[in-house]
């Protein structure tokens, strides 16, 4: 064209300089040395979920207002959301880049907003599917977070699955190890009822082997599920422990949670540093006892969630650090009297990274309590395996999609890692799952994305304003002597509120800042994004530079 | 003050005024302008007329001649009639923007009265202001008296707009521009009807947006200078059909040039500008002598009637050229002018130059007697240029 | 996150394959300008990159006419088409003068100054780049303090402060005066819709960096753009009736001049002690500058 305008004659010229075109035949990018490309990265919440949840993607629709696509995309890696929005330690927040503009973003009370939507809006909707579609059945042994996880994905897929429970009621560690403030019955049964609306079979008052062996299963079923869990309490190795009035914490939680009598004492201490230990004081306090905890670390590498050793605290329970048992105290019948115990301080660290702790000699000083419990950690019952499963140090061996290795037989949760957390056994189940459906049906593996994960640095953080958090509305302390819910959840205006804080770090969310900072105008509006007009880009690559949050690349030219 | 009391009488009025009245009757839109002496009562009158209501014009009273005519370039490329005055130092300011109303190829008037160039400050007449203006590529109209001060201002307007470019109307100082006269001005119909509004041909039009007047490269330049070329070309043409348009309907022509007394001159003078009025009786009183002496006036400067200007001269054995102007280093330029058009013709006749009258000094009939005296006692000339009346 | 309203929604004016350099800061305050002002826009543009970035001929870039004039006339010219416009009874139109620094602040301040005080009824933008940018980074007098350009090169860094266009602009008492940046579009296309309503003067000095002249990386515009404004050194203000101001964005936490200095070539040169006499200067006119928002009438 423009060699054309070089063989105009005289008379095809304009009485003077009078432009004839648009500079829409200058292709400028032919200038280019940098190539911006659309590339969406991995946000570090992602990363860090085990569950590998599409935190990004749902925030995003949640500010939109479509909480049922939230729903839905949660589902894709997470079939729980109301239950994981309540239990999760959530090491998304830890990862969360705005933890170091101002708080990270609060993702658990988001997840469970859309979880508890999910449960009253969407789930009502579904169909009750009666049977099975394929032929294949499957039988899952324990119905903890791993197992229904494993199922649900599963019968989702048509297969018929069987749910064995050696308690009165499904759910596992859910039902027996979480109090009902923390994740109420109400919402472990709608979760449950999913399943069941899927076609899934519980058989509950059935334990393995005793009332099942491993080849009846294997004769009624085609494929089988271990989701035992770890639910053996590990020994104090003190004298006496064996005395009148010392508990177990795993089973003082399971007989308090399934709303069972308990006969403990006026003074209560709990010894250890866990979730389990928090939990067993803060049911004890519900008891209306005296209740005190004992941690031979200090708050620091107290590994209960920040969230509950503050509410703890909040109802009075008192902690004493540093602290370590010796000897429990006993009466002539044998019955608890108190504890001997002596103070710590922290040395150098352990393997687990956290000082370890070193008695203080002779600092020794006893206790009054009428109740101990012991909550330092558990094993699983590896007793209970059949033996021809092949296993590690600590429970269950499993290749990574969670196989055995015996055929057609797969293990996940607690009972492969030893004890962990909800999220990863739903983890866990759901990548068992996946392997099932490779091996059946021919479905493939979900792959690992090699991308990026985005830090804190490579974001552009002059678009955000420092906001704080959206605290989660709990009920008053004078209502907190019931098992009733403490948190309240997020409001509809909360949770818009929250969700507008997130970086959507490596995600591009047409924020338009590429588009309105063009010199080019070489960025293209789309439906559902946004492209580069290569052929007048000239990679100053402003775009990638106000990009808030790193989902374009400068690639030099022809490197891709 | 009412239309139909100044126009379509006969007034006594000044040459700038007679510009202004030109200006009224070519029903100019915008005008803008800066004051400088000689110029100034042309814009004292043109603004009474604007805050009177008789000229529907926008006065942009602007802080200097460089924007005055960029001013005026603005107004014309929006599709409307502009019209300024100037003189001297103001004209050298504006410079730069005459090559812009050129190169834009715009229609626009400038008088400009004839004043010399400062330092020393001078407000006295001379050429040097507008002749230092030649190559800009505007079309020059020189004037020997008030009423063709007026015919021509109106006339200009109408070679401009059919050749897209810009014309100056030069008077000098005070001779013509405080000088009274009785004038002819003529009617608004009957101007309306010789000169209809203006139908821009390329103008800044929202709904086809153009790009006026960007960088041109040496691919394109020439050819669009070219296109300037043609028009001065073109412009010869309709200067004079202008003129013959507008004798028809006023009864007054001026001719592109004007020969007086050349038919059998043995000697023809060239003047331009008022120096024609006193050279005119000069020539009367020697044709009643009975000497074979013949006068060419030049009205239009540029573009250059050269065939005709060699038609005339050629009657003659000699040529005096009256220059009240100086290309310093060189020669009168009238003189170059006309020297150069007999360059490549079949006879070369002598051609003397005569510089004369600069900075307003009276040019008086002495003077050009002693001229033809002069020219018919010598053969050819023995200098480039003959400096008349200076003490040296 | 903030969110874009006019800038994300507003037509596009203005062509792709301009013949600006790569992250040119005058290329986008023109696509943001004509973004605020619309179709019924005439642009003048005098000497400056403009008269590169719009395309030679027989190309065009806006989609608006332009008429391209010499390097001192941009207000006049304005003001000569708006009055030819005005006349010719279209008054909706808008004429826009879009002139760089030293056709503001150096040649052309005398027709500018001309057409503030009569107060005619155009739009002045000055995208300022801070030097003689078209013609190989020479100084103007819109250079800031020790700057270095290829007229005041290492060694003798411009030894002036830059002048102050705003504030003698503002002396003309003309109806609206403003700073924008090309770093913060919304403030820029709010000021310009406003300035299409107001009728007079409106002048508008728009802060549009040059990568390439200030030695800097392309990509570094916006970033530069919004440093000087969080620094102070460029505030986001605007003035009605020449007396009235009003300071429309305060910085977050106003950052050291460092920040701003620290990322540019054309300021490697400086010294500690150097630095530091650009901050105390900062620092006064910000102070000032309060101060007049803040004065009572």
């Amino acid at each position: 064209m423009l060699r054309n305008f070089k063989e105009m004659r005289i008379e095809d010229y304009p009485v003077c300089a009078i432009s004839l075109d648009t500079t829409l035949l200058n292709k400028t990018g032919t200038w280019r040395i940098f190539r911006p490309v659309y590339e969406n990265k991995i946000p570090p919440c992602r990363d860090a979920c085990p569950a590998g949840e599409d935190i990004q993607k749902y925030i995003y629709l949640s500010q939109k207002g479509n909480y049922e696509e939230g729903y839905q995309t949660i589902l894709k890696n997470n079939p729980f959301p109301s239950i994981t929005g309540r239990v999760c330690f959530h090491p998304c927040e830890d990862a969360c880049n705005r933890r170091e503009y101002d708080e990270p973003i609060a993702i658990h009370h988001i997840e469970r907003f859309l979880g508890d939507y999910g449960l009253e809006k969407v789930e009502k909707k579904n169909p009750t599917r009666r049977k099975a579609e394929t032929e294949k059945k499957v039988a899952v042994i324990g119905s903890g977070p791993a197992g229904l996880s494993f199922a649900y994905y599963l019968a989702q897929e048509g297969f018929g699955v069987t749910i064995l429970e050696k308690e009165s009621l499904p759910g596992g560690l859910l039902r027996t190890g979480i109090p009902a403030y923390r994740l109420p019955k109400e919402v472990l049964d709608k979760e449950i009822r999913k399943l069941e609306k899927l076609g899934v079979k519980f058989i509950t008052n059935t334990t393995f082997p005793k009332n099942l062996s491993l080849s009846d299963l294997k004769t009624k079923y085609h494929i089988l599920f271990f989701g035992t869990g770890a639910q053996k309490e590990r020994k104090l190795e003190v004298p006496n422990e064996d005395a009148d009035g010392v508990l177990e914490g795993i089973s003082f939680l399971k007989i308090a949670n399934l709303g069972k009598r308990i006969k403990i004492g006026k003074k209560v201490l709990v010894i250890g540093g866990g979730n389990t230990a928090v939990d067993c004081a803060r049911v004890v306090k519900r008891l209306g006892k005296d209740v005190t905890i004992l941690y031979r670390r200090t708050k620091e590498e107290m590994p209960a969630s920040p969230e509950e050793i503050e509410g703890a605290e909040e109802e009075g329970i008192k902690i004493f650090y540093l602290v370590a048992p010796v000897k429990v105290l006993i009466s002539r019948q044998r019955k608890v009297k108190g504890l001997e115990c002596i103070r710590m301080k922290l040395g150098t660290p352990d393997s687990s990274g956290r000082r370890r702790p070193i008695p203080i000699k002779g600092s020794n000083f006893t206790l009054p309590a009428d109740t101990i419990i012991k909550a330092i950690g558990e094993s699983v019952e590896l007793e209970i395996l059949p033996k021809e499963i092949e296993r590690t140090n600590w429970g269950i061996k499993t290749d990574s999609t969670g196989m055995t290795n015996l055929k057609n037989i797969l293990a996940g949760g607690d009972c492969v890692t030893g004890p962990q957390t909800v999220v990863k056994a739903i983890a866990s189940g759901r990548r068992a799952a996946e392997r099932v459906l490779w091996e059946m049906k021919n479905k493939e593996l979900p792959k690992e994305e090699k991308k990026e994960i985005v830090s804190f640095a490579r974001l552009n953080t002059f678009y955000f304003e420092k906001r704080p958090r959206v605290k989660m509305s709990k009920i008053p302390l004078r209502e907190r002597k019931t098992f009733k819910e403490i948190n309240l959840g997020y409001n509809e205006e909360e949770l818009l509120i929250e969700t507008e804080r997130c970086f959507s770090c490596g995600i591009c969310n047409q924020c338009d800042n590429c588009y309105i900072f063009c010199p080019d105008l070489a960025v293209k509006k789309k439906e559902d994004g946004y492209k580069f007009d290569y052929d007048y880009c000239k990679g100053c690559g402003v775009c990638a530079q106000e990009c808030p949050r790193y989902a374009i690349t400068m690639y030099p030219e022809g490197e891709l | 003050m009412k239309l139909n009391e100044i126009t379509g009488v006969k007034k006594v009025v000044t040459g700038n005024h007679a510009v202004s009245y030109g200006v009224l009757l070519a029903r100019a839109q915008v005008i803008a302008a800066y004051p400088i002496t000689p110029q100034t009562q042309i814009v004292e009158l043109l603004s009474e007329f604007c805050a009177t209501g008789l000229l529907k014009a926008k006065f942009i009273k602007v802080e200097s001649e460089h924007s005055a005519m960029a001013a005026c370039v603005g107004a014309s490329i929006s599709g409307v009639r502009a019209f300024t005055a100037t003189s001297a130092q103001g004209l050298a300011l504006m410079h730069e923007m005459l090559h812009w109303a050129v190169g834009a190829r715009l229609p626009i008037v400038v008088a400009n009265v004839n004043r010399a160039m400062g330092p020393g400050w001078s407000v006295w007449t001379d050429q040097n202001d507008s002749l230092s203006q030649r190559d800009v590529g505007m079309i020059q109209l020189y004037c020997e008296s008030n009423q063709e001060v007026l015919d021509t201002t109106i006339q200009s307007f109408k070679i401009a707009e059919k050749v897209l470019l810009p014309v100056m109307v030069i008077l000098d100082a005070f001779v013509l521009s405080h000088t009274s006269e009785p004038v002819d001005i003529p009617t608004l119909e009957e101007v309306d009807a010789f000169l209809p509004p203006y139908q821009p041909r390329h103008y800044l039009d929202i709904n086809n947006p153009q790009a006026f007047g960007g960088l041109t490269s040496p691919d394109h330049y020439y050819e669009i200078r070219m296109k300037i070329e043609i028009a001065h070309q073109e412009a010869l043409k309709v200067a004079k059909k202008v003129d013959e348009e507008f004798k028809e309907r006023f009864g007054r022509g001026y001719g592109l040039i004007e020969p007086y007394y050349c038919d059998d001159a043995k000697v023809i003078l060239v003047t331009s500008g008022t120096i024609t009025g006193t050279a005119r009786e000069v020539i009367d009183e020697e044709r009643r002598k009975g000497r074979k002496v013949g006068l060419l006036k030049i009205r239009l400067f540029r573009p250059t009637p050269k065939d005709e200007i060699k038609e005339v001269l050629l009657r003659a054995d000699k040529i005096a050229v009256i220059d009240r102007n100086i290309s310093f280093g060189h020669s009168g330029i009238f003189a170059q002018e006309i020297k150069s058009i007999f360059y490549n013709a079949y006879r070369k006749p002598p051609i003397f130059d005569f510089i004369i009258g600069l900075g307003g000094r009276d040019v008086r009939s002495e003077d050009i007697k002693e001229i033809i005296d002069y020219v018919f006692k010598k053969d050819y000339p023995t200098e480039d240029a003959i400096f008349k009346g200076v003490r040296l | 996150m903030r969110r874009w309203q006019e800038a994300s929604r507003t037509e596009e004016l203005m062509n792709s394959g301009h013949f600006a350099c790569p992250g040119c800061g005058g290329a986008l305050a023109m696509r943001l300008v004509l973004k605020a002002l619309g179709k019924k826009t005439i642009v003048v543009i005098p000497a400056c990159c403009w008269s590169i970035i719009d395309g030679p001929f027989p190309l065009h870039c806006l989609r608006v006419p332009v008429y391209h004039t010499a390097f001192e006339t941009a207000a006049i010219m304005a003001s000569g088409i708006k009055a030819g416009m005005d006349i010719q009874g279209k008054e909706d139109i808008k004429v826009l003068a879009f002139a760089g620094d030293g056709g503001t602040a150096d040649i052309g301040i005398q027709a500018l100054s001309g057409a503030c005080e009569r107060n005619d009824d155009i739009i002045y933008a000055c995208y300022d780049n801070e030097a003689y940018m078209n013609t190989g980074i020479q100084r103007s007098s819109a250079t800031p303090l020790l700057a270095w350009t290829t007229t005041t090169p290492e060694g003798t860094p411009k030894g002036e402060p830059k002048k102050n266009m705003v504030e003698i602009v503002a002396a003309h008492r003309i109806p609206y005066t403003a700073t924008a940046s090309v770093g913060f579009p919304e403030d820029l296309i709010t000021k310009f819709k406003k300035a299409k309503e107001i009728k007079g003067l409106k002048y508008i000095h728009i802060y549009a960096p040059c990568p390439t002249g200030w030695r800097m990386a392309p990509d570094l515009l916006i970033k530069v753009s919004q440093l000087a404004t969080e620094t102070c050194i460029f505030p986001l203000y605007e003035i009605e009736d020449g007396i009235r101001y009003r300071i429309n964005y305060f910085p977050k936490e106003k950052l050291p001049v460092r920040e701003y200095i620290k990322i540019q070539g054309r300021f490697s040169h400086l010294t500690e002690k150097e630095i530091g006499l650009i901050q105390k200067k900062v620092d006064f006119e910000w102070d000032l500058l309060n101060k007049k928002a803040k004065a009572q009438f």
